[in-house]
This record gives C-alpha cells, structure tokens and sequence, in this order.
C-alpha cells in the first residue's frame, strides 16, 4: 500500500481551521449526546444540517468529532444519571453508577475518557494498516456465525449482574421475549402486537433502557430510605488516580482488542464487545464480586471496547460500503452529501478521501480526550445537586428524550411502563441488567437462527462444520461446560487429598 | 405565602387555559381550510420520513428539503418517524391537518405492495391522500456473487440446486420482484429475509446467499468493483445508469418492479395549496444541485404530477395482486 | 452522607450497602413474582401455537416465541420451587405510596403531551416532584418548576428543533 497519501492527509486535516472545526464538533457532539435519548446516532443525525454548509473534508473531520462526541455523551449519562444512551454503553451502567454513587464519578469519566481514546486510536491503528485485509473476513459472517455468537452473549448475560443466577435467567428470558414483539420480519405475521400499529416495528431499545435504569432507580429512590440517594455523594476526586490507571490498563488493553475484532462484524458488533470486554474482565478478574460495586475494570473495560468498536465499524463501510449499525449508516448518508462514496473502490480511486476520513477519525479522538478531562469536572457537579431537585429534571430529560427517539408520543408512555416495570423488579431482587442485555441481542439471535435453518434446510449440524461457526460453537462449549469440569476436578482432587489422608 | 403561591398557580392554570384555545406559537394549532389556503405557508412545513436517518428516503428527503424551504420562504424540518416500513408516519399523516403544513416522503411499496402482505387495517392506501408530486424511481437489480460466474437468468436455472435468495424484507419490491422471477423463470428458490438492503447484500458477498434483489444505488458499488454480477433488473426499461444489464421483461419473464417516491399530503388540503407546493418541489427539482444527488445515487426522476403518481400506484397494487394469486405467490408467509 | 462513606474497599462498600438495605420481604415474595412469570411464560407459549410454529426447515412466527415461553416457565418454576433460598426481594413500606405519586405524575405527561404540549404537565410534574416528593420549599418548586420547563424548551424546541408537542 501507499502510505504517502496517509501523511499528505495529515497536514489537511491539522490546519487550525479544520482543528476548530472539529473540536466545535466534539463538543456539541458531546453536549447534545448527553441527552438521554438522543443516542449517538440520532446526535448525528440531528447534528448533520451544521456539516453540510463547509468545506468537504473539513465537514467530514467536524463528522468526526461530533460522532465521538456522541458516544462519550451516551458514557456520561451512563455513569452520572443510570441513563444508558445506546446498547453498546448498558454495561457501563453497572460499575459506572456503582462508581458514582460513592463519589467517583470523577474516576469513572476519566477512564471511560482514556480508555475510549486508548481504544479508538488501537482501532484506528489497526484499521490504517489492515483495513482491506480483515474487510474480507468480516464477509466470512453470515447468519449461522451470528446465530452462535449471540448466543453466547446470551450466555455471558448471565454472569454479568451481581444477584442470583437463576434469577439473571429468568429477567434474560424476559429480554427475549421483549425483543419478538413486533411484526415478524419472515412472515409479516404481528407477535404480541395487541394491534398496535406502533408496536409493528417492535419495542425500542431506549424506553426500555431508560425506563428500567432509569426511571426504575429513581422510583425507587423516592421511598426515601437513609438518604442514600438524596445526599449528594462526596466527590473524592475529580480524575482517576494513578493506581486507578494502573489497576484499568489491563482491562483497557485487552478491550482494545476484543472491541476492535468484534466491531468489524456488521450488525451488533459494539454491543456484543462491550458485553464481552465486561464479562471477559469479570470471569479474569481475582475479585469478580467487585463487579457491579464499582470496579473500575468494569467501566475501563467496555468503554474502550464500544469505542473501539465504534471505530472498527468503520472498517466495512470505508472498505465494503456496508454500514455496520445506526450510527454508521447516518455517517454513510453524510460522507454521501459530501461526495464520498465508502465501498470497494475507495481506497484505489479515491484514496485522499479515504485517508482524510481516517486522519479526521485520529483528529477526533485526540480531541475528544483532551476536552473530556477538564469537562468532566462540570459534569460530575450535576452530581452534586441535590437529588430531590436532580430527579425531576432528570424524570423530565427521560420523558422528553423518550419522544425524541422516534418522535412518538407512546415511547414515552413506554418509558413509564418500563420505569414501573424496573422499580418492581428491583423490589422483587431481580436484575434490570440481564433483560435487557437479553433484549438487545434477542432478534440478532432469533433472525440469525431462523435463516440459518433456512440456509441448512432445518439441518443443524451445519452450525458445526462451517469453520468459523464451528470454532464459535467450541467456544460455546468451553463457556457452558468449563464450570462443569471445574467442579468435577476440584472433587476428583479433594477425593484424590481424603484418599491420601486415609 | 402559601396563599400567595396557590393564587398564583390558579392564575398561570387559567392563562394557560387561555392560551391552550388560542395555541399561539406552538405545533398543536388547528385552523379552517380557507384560511389555511390564505395563510399558507403559515410557519415551518414539516416533512415527515417513515425510515431511520440515513436510508435513501431520509436522504431523499433531505435533499429536497433545503431548497424546497428555499422557495417557499419557510423552515422545512425533516422529521423521521419510522415505523412497519412507513405505515406509522402515513397512518399520522392521514389525520394530521390538512393545511400544507405536514407533509411526508410516501415509498411505492408500502402503498403497492406492503398491502399484499399485512392485513387490511394496517395497508395504506395510495387514495387516502393528496400527492403532491412524485419524485423519482430507483430500480432492483438482482445480483449474485461473482465467484459464482452466473450472468443470466439461464444460468441460475442450471446451477443444479435450489438457489437461497436474499430479500430485504417482508413486503418489499425485493421481495416480491424476486418471489415473481424465480416462480415465472421456474427455478426452484429459497427466501431468506434480511433487514434491508445492506445485510442482504452482505449476505451475497460472503455467499450465504446465492442471490439477492437490492436496489441500485446499494449494489453499484460492489458492482463496479467487480464483486457482485448484475443479472437482470426489475424496471420497465434499462436502467440509464446500467444500461447493458438487461431487464426481466427483456429476458422474457414478465417481472416489473420498481421503487418509487412520491410527496403526500393529507387527505382534504386545498388545490391551492398543493399547487403551491408542486410548483416549490419543481423549482427544486431544478436546482443543480439536486440533479446532482439523484446522479450521485442513480436515481431516475419521476417527477409527475400527484395524478400520475395515484394512477401508476394503483395499476401496480392491482397487477401485483393478479399475478401473486396467479402464482399462488403469498408475500405474507402463510398469514 | 454519613461518615461510613468513606469505606474504600469494595467488601466495605458491600457491607455498607447491606447494612442500608430496606427490610426483606422473605421468599413468599421472590415464588409469588416467579409465578406471575411461569403464568406469563404459558400464555406466551398457548400464543405461540396460534402464531403458527412452522417446521425445521421452514420456522414460522411462533417457533422462537414458544421457546422462549418455554425456557421462562422452566426457569421460574425452578425460582419458585427453591424461593425459600432467596431473601433479595424487599417489602412494600409506608412510604411506597409515593412511588405510585411520582409515577402517575408521569403517566399524566404521556397521557396529555400530544393534546397541550409539555410545558404544562413538564412544569405540573416538576413541581409535584419538588414539592410534595422531594419536600422542597414553595418558593424553590415553584421557580424550579417553571426554570426547568424553560430550559427544556431552549434546549429541545430552540436549539435542537424536535417536534416534541409544545403549547407556545
């Protein structure tokens, strides 16, 4: 490959002009992303009209900036408010609000900040030198790989959460079966529909993540107990120490990689990595019961991935012109208006824009990182206010963002039954987390099952001897049978000690 | 104080009251149809999506909506409301007010061929509404991977085994273009939905699927970069932008599948008005730089009046519904 | 917050945290909820039969729905069997009511944000919550209430132009 154009690139990209422009971008990006509701890619979206009267390239680094501005917004509500903005930072949620509540929001932003930035530009990295290269792999995914690899999701689901297994299972199983409502897309047949028109296209993720984190918690917390969630939480710091750092690199390093891989697949790849990265720290970890009480690993580690992630799916489109989520396809629709068409044959004919959206990408997130830390700051003091006054505004946030997901006064009608839904089951000891991790991967699984069976003629062994799917589906068996074999060995030794000391 | 404050409560209740009647300034008002007429443009006219951001509708519809906005000395905010393929945002529109002010991008096929597949009450109907004026058309191509050297019709019929389609969904012009060619061309076939154009295209180029009909501006692409092999397309005539692909009619199957769009108002807004509003979307359709998105996205103007639109509508739902009761052809999996 | 806060360790954290939970409501709560879901999992299950459950080969709309009501009715009549080992679920105490206060508050802004917009209800439910749930001062609920509504329209109707339903 030529790389002389990767360096040309730069120095269109670094002229201040165009470093105005997208630092203008991370920061309204970030501003309007923290918006529960308007995820990163209705933020784009809404965002897009201020791009379309500049300069080509300089409104493609301003893109940028705004999408990594957006996905660190959905981080930030995530961690301040139990307001996940998108799938991919549900996760988050878990240690990140566990973090806040002790007065170390601070901790949790900052590394959120480093990890994305470690694994935005791991991923960009990567996506310089290897992008034709790992595109052709991607296409080696179809429909069984998928099958199998949301099932294993499904299966992680269960280990992510901090209460019962059983009952992780039992609210997993609800996710699912929130996830079929919606007019079949086989059959056209309408499930659990009530004939409701606007249920025809299914639940939507956000209601019911806002309602179950969200309001759920804050339901919750009007029954008023010790004062736990009124107070204002003592800031302890505003940044992550040192050893926090120390402790979270590990965590960083290898969501890097994980976010990196599973972003490339199109079509839920941010979601399944942030899950990944988190269950993966947990299932290493010496400590895995600090998850969920504020481990920090369990912050470092699925931001970086989704960001990783988020920057890998770049990878299709620029290099088969597949958009690999919501987001992305937005970004299509702008790079579009801005005379650039990501497929194929990009990176040979047109290979200046190629390497001026990756160079904007490396702009981005440079940016973003060096205006997240002394934002941060003013972030966590909406921490600080006191919660009698923080719950209706946020009540309010949760309402009206519900509206604008899709523009649908029943969203927010929703978004109640899902906050009730959540207080009720946090009354009742069962995890939100579990469902609707289950939810967001519940018709990646059903649709990939289904054509898979279509592709084999009902014959499941084919699940098998492809040899991607089948590499997954070992893995499957490790994840399901390891525990199993764990304990047999420790009894075969303790027989093995009670034999000796006979 | 507390009387103080409680008096003050009844008073903004009863100015909100006041204003609740007058509905000044906000997106609730309702007026009559004369003045409506008069008044039009009253404030910003809204144009509806019925898809995600992003889809060739949503930008469509953002391409004509700065110049558009333009003529008519108005904001036009484009508004996506997706929903069971566009059902949702045409279902608002037919009881929005019929003064000029709402307006949505409507797609052909959820007006012809959608209905084929849902039941009654949830189908639109192309009549319940006044179109504006259409837009343009985009075309199905229906490609294979090019590992597989297929380039004809001929050559799937002798590929020796039943060939794994990709739709891109229920109730699709892709659905229905490809259930057709493979029941007239005899070939035995496998539907395999998928959720839209790009995953269904994906699943060709890594060859889960044998073939896939997608639309133009989505295939192009892989096309030129030699990946995929065009094998026929679903218009009337040759494509202007793949003019030695031949057409299914060509090829002697009597397949005709087009995707087109169209400018809806509701039901009822006056003929000034509409004439109004034709006249904006013409000069926009004049404007260089609109000329040069539908270029960019191998898009084929279409921009008739709304006359034309309803009738082209409605010869299409009809003849689809003849020739899928012909075939025994069932959009809607045995629903 | 109390000085306990300071607790570092996660295991202090725990313990902390256990120490200010509310009152278990023992596990007739936990098999009651399971039983709600076995219930639930077996309408799913009769409704799947009558979406149509397909074949193998060619799976139909009730096929994945009746697997799942299935795994739900298994899963939760194993929860409700072995409830006596659960103690996490929590009692409804006096001040539960209130929750249903702020959540028909809510329910009130989606009922009518289509008809009069948000800026009524937004500032109706702001002040109850200040008022009466967060026990605010008149004078604070009163100018939050109508501060908060302010701020929302700035945001979402000016600034960002969402068609959110608004009166003004």
């Amino acid at each position: 490959m030529d790389y002389s154009s990767v360096i040309q690139g730069f120095s269109v990209v670094l002229q201040p002009e165009n470093l105005l422009y997208c630092f203008i971008g991370v920061l309204v990006g970030m501003l309007v992303g923290v918006l529960p509701g308007l995820g990163p890619a209705a933020t784009v979206a809404i965002l897009l009209p201020i791009t379309l009267n500049v300069e080509p390239v300089t409104a493609i680094i301003m893109l940028a900036g705004i999408f990594y501005g957006a996905q660190y917004g959905g981080t930030i509500t995530s961690v301040l408010l139990r307001l996940p903005g998108e799938a991919s930072s549900v996760v988050t949620v878990f240690d990140g609000y566990a973090m806040a509540r002790d007065g170390r929001a601070g901790s949790a932003l900052g590394i959120a900040a480093i990890g994305s930035f470690v694994g935005g530009t791991v991923s960009i990295v990567a996506l310089t030198f290897f992008a034709p290269f790992v595109a052709r792999f991607a296409l080696d995914f179809g429909p069984p790989e998928y099958a199998v690899l949301a099932l294993l999701g499904i299966l992680l689901v269960a280990s992510v959460g901090s209460g019962s297994r059983l009952k992780a299972l039992v609210a997993a199983g609800l996710g699912l079966l929130l996830a079929t409502v919606g007019r079949d897309g086989f059959t056209g047949a309408e499930r659990f529909t009530f004939d409701s028109l606007a249920l025809t296209d299914g639940i939507d993720f956000v209601p019911i993540a806002m309602g179950l984190f969200g309001l759920g918690e804050i339901l919750y917390n009007l029954e008023d107990r010790s004062g736990r969630a009124t107070a204002p939480p003592k800031m302890v710091r505003a940044l992550p120490s040192k050893d926090e750092v120390k402790q979270s690199s590990g965590a960083i390093g290898r969501g890097s990689v994980i976010g990196f891989l599973l972003g490339i697949l199109p079509g839920g790849g941010a979601v399944l990595s942030s899950m990944a990265a988190y269950a993966y720290e947990k299932k290493r970890s010496k400590h895995p019961e600090r998850f969920g009480q504020g481990a920090i690993e369990g912050v470092a580690a699925p931001e970086t991935a989704n960001n990783a992630a988020a920057t890998s799916s770049f990878i299709p489109l620029l290099t088969l012109g597949i958009p690999a989520n919501a987001t992305i396809a937005v970004i299509f629709g702008a790079l579009l208006i801005q005379g650039v068409t990501p497929g194929p044959q990009l990176i040979t004919e047109h290979p200046d824009l190629f390497w001026g959206v990756v160079n904007s990408m490396y702009v981005g997130n440079i940016l973003l990182l060096i205006m997240s830390i002394p934002l941060i700051g003013i972030f966590v003091r909406i921490l600080r206010v006191r919660g009698t006054i923080l719950a209706p505004i946020t009540v309010l946030i949760t309402l009206i963002g519900a509206y604008t997901v899709a523009n649908s006064v029943f969203d927010i009608m929703l978004v109640c039954v899902f906050g009730a839904l959540g207080y009720l089951m946090k009354k009742f000891g069962f995890e939100p987390g579990p469902l609707v991790l289950a939810f967001v991967l519940g018709s990646l699984l059903e649709s990939a099952l289904r054509r898979s069976l279509i592709l084999f003629d009902g014959d499941p062994s084919g699940f098998v001897t492809r040899p991607i799917s089948g590499v997954l589906v070992l893995a499957l068996v490790i994840v399901v049978a390891a525990p199993a074999l764990r304990a047999l060995m420790t009894r075969r030794q303790n027989r093995a000690k009670n034999e000796e000391l006979v | 104080m507390t009387t103080t404050f409680r008096r003050l409560g009844a008073v903004s209740a009863t100015a909100g009251l006041v204003l609740l009647t007058a509905a000044c300034g906000g997106n609730l008002g309702s007026k009559s149809a004369e003045e409506a007429a008069e008044n039009f443009p009253d404030g910003p006219v809204t144009l509806t999506i019925g898809q995600d951001p992003g889809g060739s509708t949503d930008l469509i519809g953002r391409a004509l909506a700065g110049p558009v906005s333009d003529d008519l000395g108005v904001s036009m905010p484009v508004v996506n409301r997706p929903g069971a393929n566009g059902a949702l945002a045409a279902k608002e529109l037919e009881s929005a007010e019929a003064d000029g002010q709402s307006l949505m991008v409507i797609n052909m096929s959820l007006a012809a061929i959608t209905p084929l597949a849902v039941s009654e009450d949830q189908a639109v109907d192309v009549n319940d509404f006044e179109i504006v004026t259409g837009i343009s058309t985009d075309d199905y191509v229906l490609v294979t991977n090019a590992d597989n050297g297929w380039s004809t019709i001929d050559d799937l019929k002798n590929a020796g085994k039943t060939l794994s389609y990709a739709t891109t969904g229920v109730g699709t012009g892709s659905q229905l273009s490809s259930e057709l060619l493979f029941k007239l061309a005899e070939i035995p076939g496998k539907a395999v939905p998928f959720d839209g154009g790009a995953p269904a295209l994906t699943a060709v180029l890594g060859n889960q699927a044998d073939v896939a009909s997608v639309q133009l501006g989505e295939a192009m692409p892989q096309i030129e970069a030699g990946k995929v092999t065009p094998i026929v397309t679903f218009a009337k005539e040759r494509n202007q932008y793949l003019d030695d692909v031949p057409t299914a009619v060509e090829s002697g199957y009597e397949v005709e599948v087009q995707q087109a769009r169209a400018i809806a108002a509701p039901k009822g807004t006056p003929q000034e008005i509409l004439d109004e509003l034709k006249a904006a979307f013409d000069a926009a359709f004049e404007t260089q730089a609109y000329q040069d998105f539908n270029t960019d996205n191998l898009l084929t103007p279409n921009e008739v009046s709304g006359d034309e639109v309803v009738e082209q509508w409605t010869t299409a739902l009809d003849r689809y519904r003849e020739l899928t009761e012909e075939y025994d052809i069932d959009l809607g999996g045995g629903q | 917050m109390s000085a306990s806060h300071e607790a570092r360790t996660p295991e202090e954290l725990a313990e902390q945290w256990e120490a200010e939970k509310p009152p278990a409501a023992g596990p007739l709560s936990t098999a009651a909820a399971a039983a709600v879901v076995v219930l639930l999992g077996a309408a799913v299950m009769v409704a799947s039969f009558r979406l149509g459950v397909g074949s193998v080969q060619q799976p139909g709309a009730g096929l994945w729905p009746l697997m799942i009501g299935a795994f739900l009715v298994v899963s939760s009549t194993v929860l409700v069997l072995t409830a006596r080992r659960f103690d996490d679920a929590e009692r409804f105490v006096s001040s539960s009511w209130l929750v249903l206060v702020g959540l028909g508050t809510m329910v009130l802004f989606a009922l009518v944000v289509g008809t009069i917009g948000f800026e009524i209800p937004g500032a109706v439910l702001a002040f109850v919550w200040l008022r009466f749930l967060g026990k605010e001062s008149w004078r604070l609920s009163t100018i939050g209430a109508v501060a908060m509504v302010v701020a929302f329209y700035l945001i979402f109707v000016l600034a960002l132009q969402t068609p959110i339903p608004h009166l003004f």
